[in-house]
């Protein structure tokens, strides 16, 4: 067993941009994203669509087409590595073979000419030197592993001849096949009805604990995060707005958008005609006069509320507001000088 | 599969009976009529009375006559793989025999009552001897027709003489054109004494000794065809009512030779051109779509589409005149020949080049040809890259998003390997369509390219054949591309379910 207290997985201050079609300035999709992942735990990356969730995962994988993409600064380390400098012969090993990834379209995410069988052993042939009864040994048992009845039928089957949620458990497989360290499964559920949705993210827990695998969730469903997740990671807009345990950050969130994220789901028992926004909360000055000595960062404060900056630098900073309790903050003058620890949290539910 | 395939099978013989009956009906209300080619051909003889002869022998051979829909009904018969009647005898040399037709008495029977017809009574010939007599009588039976036919004619002529000398009133149950119909004379009396029934009288004299010829020369024929001189021609399965036998394209009008040898000497003409043509477009085509796509925007993506839709944009017509003006005019390049498919002495080369005693090089048969289509061949591929290759391109392109290609990525297969065995394979799909479609074309022949450079193929037949408004060359050729397109279409259909899984006929 692997030392689970070594993270798997770093990224700091990634910076990603990517050319504007229309002529425009640069469009920042990352900018400055902090997070560390930790074998066996889950890391679920909450926002909403088009905050970076994805591109800080593409980014991982090295999968930004570039150009348009642009690295603009940060540094993602795997294994000792900085995987935005590696070679693409080099990425071609880690990709598939020890950072694996699931997509959000089932439906899709399969070569329809191709057997099941055919791209599980693709995977396996290109990140193991096995002969090709091993291979298919080896994928047998990945089937297994899903909990796919009847493997060996179904490894001849093409991806039409399954339902959504069965090629959900295909897509895992293939991801799992060659066990790798760091799993990233950007919305994995969203395109599945919720009782397959629960049986996917048990099933991903169970091959995390068997395995010391690393899964960074990437996800807008509360929900999800609430039954799986161990470190929360929210982001807005490029930035990482607040980074706690699952536990902490349902019990008292501290960023005003995160607050307004968790009172704008809706509940059964109110009598309220219209829900609560995330602006609603945002535009409140008051939210943002809640955490002594700092002003959390939103890049539409209400008026008054945004303090002076200190100059030359990026304006947003990930602060330890409490003991492994980030928030993202305005950089004024008298955070510049403090130093601000990594946002890294070596916790499991388990722990608790 | 199998019941899939036999129900596209038999749903191709309503579609086809539509398409050659339309065909029918364009020739049959084109003006002129469906013999207006003969009319043509009737037309270089001096002699009027000559001229409606030959017509009334055509008529009645061809049966222009007969409605139109009869005559559909018969060409039906007999390109029919099903035969009814009596079934045809086959020559050694695969020539068809079919039984000599009966003879029709000869109008006005009433009027101008019949002899007595002599009992055949001589047995055909037996043994050798039949095989021997047998195109001899088969000849005296249709030459003996023919005469009759033609003294039928210049009965009626005689008949609308008479008519007019009668007067006003019996001249007008003469038609229009003023020839009479003998059905329209059924009820008349003719009076001996009337004026100008001496040449009617001679003229059913003639009609009836013809007849009378024509009916012995038909009976002994027919009793030798039933002796059987050669082996009977296909599988019986009613016998003597129902049978299997191949069809029978006809005789071409123009050329008096059976259709079937004609498309047989035209056909391989047309497929060496083209089965050298399609090779050449696809593998230059594809290979380019794939790598403009994978480039995209680059300065190969850029430079091949536009020399591809430069090329496309050039009309053949031109590019094939100035093929032949400038690479094989003798006063500029000279480099390939004018016209034709092989040299006049092609007949006696050898196959393969080589080089004699004295060191001269000859070329023989085989780079003689090459060397004939290599101007065809190129003014048939030029402008076929251009559609090609952007289909190849844009299939491609659309691949590339694939949510596919991008778990491809993921799972760390080089760049080499997505684009070969994860797009291209998907973007092959509608590739097969398209192939199979360009298929049929391949044996319609290109008439453009065909008549520049004058090489016999199927696309100088048919248009010869349309020139001399030649009914069974036509027919023929609409019936057998009408074919090949629906098996052309089956076969995609085909190959489309082996290439895509989720395409399946089993289950219905």
């Amino acid at each position: 067993m692997s030392d689970l207290t070594v993270p798997v997985l770093e990224v700091a201050d990634l910076a990603v941009s990517f050319d504007n079609s229309n002529g425009g300035p640069r469009i920042q999709a990352v900018n400055g994203v902090h997070m560390t992942l930790f074998p066996q735990q889950t890391l679920a990356v909450v926002g909403e669509s088009g905050c970076g969730k994805s591109v800080t995962a593409m980014s991982t994988m090295q999968l930004i087409p570039r150009p348009p993409g642009r690295f603009d600064r940060g540094s993602i380390l795997f294994e000792g590595r900085d995987i935005c400098t590696l070679s693409e012969d080099e990425m071609l090993s880690v990709r598939g073979g020890k950072i694996a990834m699931i997509f959000q379209e089932p439906m899709t995410s399969l070569n329809p000419v191709y057997t099941i069988g055919d791209q599980l052993m693709e995977a396996i042939f290109l990140h193991q030197k096995v002969g090709p009864d091993e291979a298919r040994r080896i994928a047998l048992q990945a089937m297994k592993d899903v909990g796919i009845k009847k493997p060996e039928e179904r490894l001849a089957m093409y991806p039409h001849q399954f339902s959504g949620g069965m090629r959900q458990r295909v897509m895992i497989a293939m991801a799992l096949a060659c066990r790798p360290k760091v799993l990233l499964a950007d919305e994995p559920t969203t395109a599945l009805d919720v009782t397959i949705q629960a049986q996917i993210l048990e099933l991903l827990r169970e091959l995390q604990r068997d395995r010391d695998m690393g899964i960074m969730l990437i996800t807008h469903n509360l929900g999800v995060v609430a039954e799986n997740a161990d470190v929360v990671c929210v982001m807005y807009a490029g930035r990482v707005v607040e980074y706690a345990n699952v536990f902490e950050l349902f019990d008292e969130p501290l960023h005003p958008y995160t607050r307004g994220l968790f009172r704008s789901i809706p509940m059964l028992r109110d009598q309220k005609h219209r829900l609560v926004t995330i602006r609603d909360v945002t535009n409140d000055a008051a939210e943002f006069r809640k955490i002594p000595g700092v002003v959390p960062w939103w890049p539409d404060m209400p008026a008054g509320t945004k303090p002076d900056l200190a100059s030359g630098r990026d304006e947003h900073v990930l602060v330890e507001v409490r003991p492994n309790r980030w928030v993202g903050c305005w950089r004024t003058p008298e955070l510049q000088s403090r130093t601000h620890r990594r946002p890294s949290l070596d916790f499991r539910r388990g722990d608790r | 599969m199998l019941s899939y395939l036999l129900r596209r099978l038999a749903f191709m013989v309503p579609t086809i009976l539509g398409i050659t009956l339309m065909v029918f009906m364009l020739l049959a209300l084109a003006p002129g009529g469906i013999g207006a080619g003969l009319a043509v051909s009737g037309g270089q003889m001096s002699d009027t009375s000559k001229v409606a002869q030959m017509q009334a022998y055509l008529e009645d051979r061809y049966g222009l006559n007969d409605p139109v829909i009869v005559q559909y009904v018969r060409w039906l018969g007999r390109i029919s793989p099903v035969k009814f009647g009596e079934r045809d005898l086959r020559t050694p040399s695969g020539e068809r025999v079919s039984p000599p037709r009966a003879i029709e008495d000869p109008p006005l029977a009433r009027a101008f009552p019949l002899p007595a017809v002599p009992e055949v009574v001589d047995a055909p010939p037996q043994g050798e001897q039949l095989t021997l007599e047998f195109k001899k009588l088969q000849r005296e039976a249709e030459g003996t027709r023919r005469e009759y036919i033609g003294s039928v004619r210049q009965f009626r002529d005689a008949l609308a003489d008479w008519a007019r000398a009668q007067g006003p009133e019996t001249a007008s149950r003469l038609d229009a054109k003023g020839s009479a119909r003998v059905s329209d004379f059924e009820g008349v009396s003719f009076d001996p004494a009337s004026a100008g029934y001496a040449k009617l009288a001679e003229a059913a004299a003639t009609a009836r000794t013809k007849w009378i010829a024509a009916r012995t020369a038909q009976a002994r024929a027919m009793a030798a065809f039933r002796a059987g001189p050669y082996p009977k021609s296909g599988i019986p399965l009613v016998p003597g009512l129902v049978s299997l036998d191949t069809p029978d394209l006809g005789v071409a009008f123009s050329k008096n030779r059976p259709v079937a040898d004609l498309i047989l000497t035209a056909l391989p003409v047309t497929l060496l051109i083209n089965l050298i043509a399609f090779p050449i477009s696809y593998l230059i085509a594809v290979p380019t779509g794939v790598l403009a796509s994978v480039r995209r925007g680059g300065w190969f993506d850029v430079a091949s589409g536009f020399l591809f839709l430069g090329l496309y944009s050039v009309p053949t017509v031109l590019a094939g005149v100035f093929a032949i003006g400038f690479l094989a005019n003798k006063q500029y390049l000279g480099w390939f020949p004018v016209s034709g498919l092989h040299d006049s002495a092609a007949a006696s080369m050898t196959f393969l080049p080589f080089t004699d005693a004295a060191g001269e090089w000859h070329r023989g048969y085989l780079v003689d040809t090459l060397w004939h289509v290599a101007l065809p061949v190129l003014c048939l591929v030029y402008a076929s890259f251009a559609v090609l290759s952007k289909q190849t391109r844009a299939s491609m392109l659309d691949n590339f998003n694939a949510d596919y290609v991008r778990t491809a990525k993921a799972k760390g297969v080089p760049r080499k390997d997505v684009v070969l065995r994860h797009v291209f394979r998907n973007s092959l799909l509608p590739l097969i369509t398209m192939f199979v479609g360009i298929f049929p074309a391949m044996l319609a022949g290109s008439v453009v390219i065909e008549r520049i450079f004058t090489v016999p193929g199927m696309g100088s037949l048919i248009l010869e054949a349309i020139d001399l408004r030649d009914r069974e060359i036509i027919l023929a050729n609409t019936f057998m591309v009408a074919c090949v397109n629906l098996l052309a279409l089956l076969l995609a259909d085909i190959l489309y379910a082996a290439a895509d899984p989720r395409v399946s006929f089993n289950r219905a």
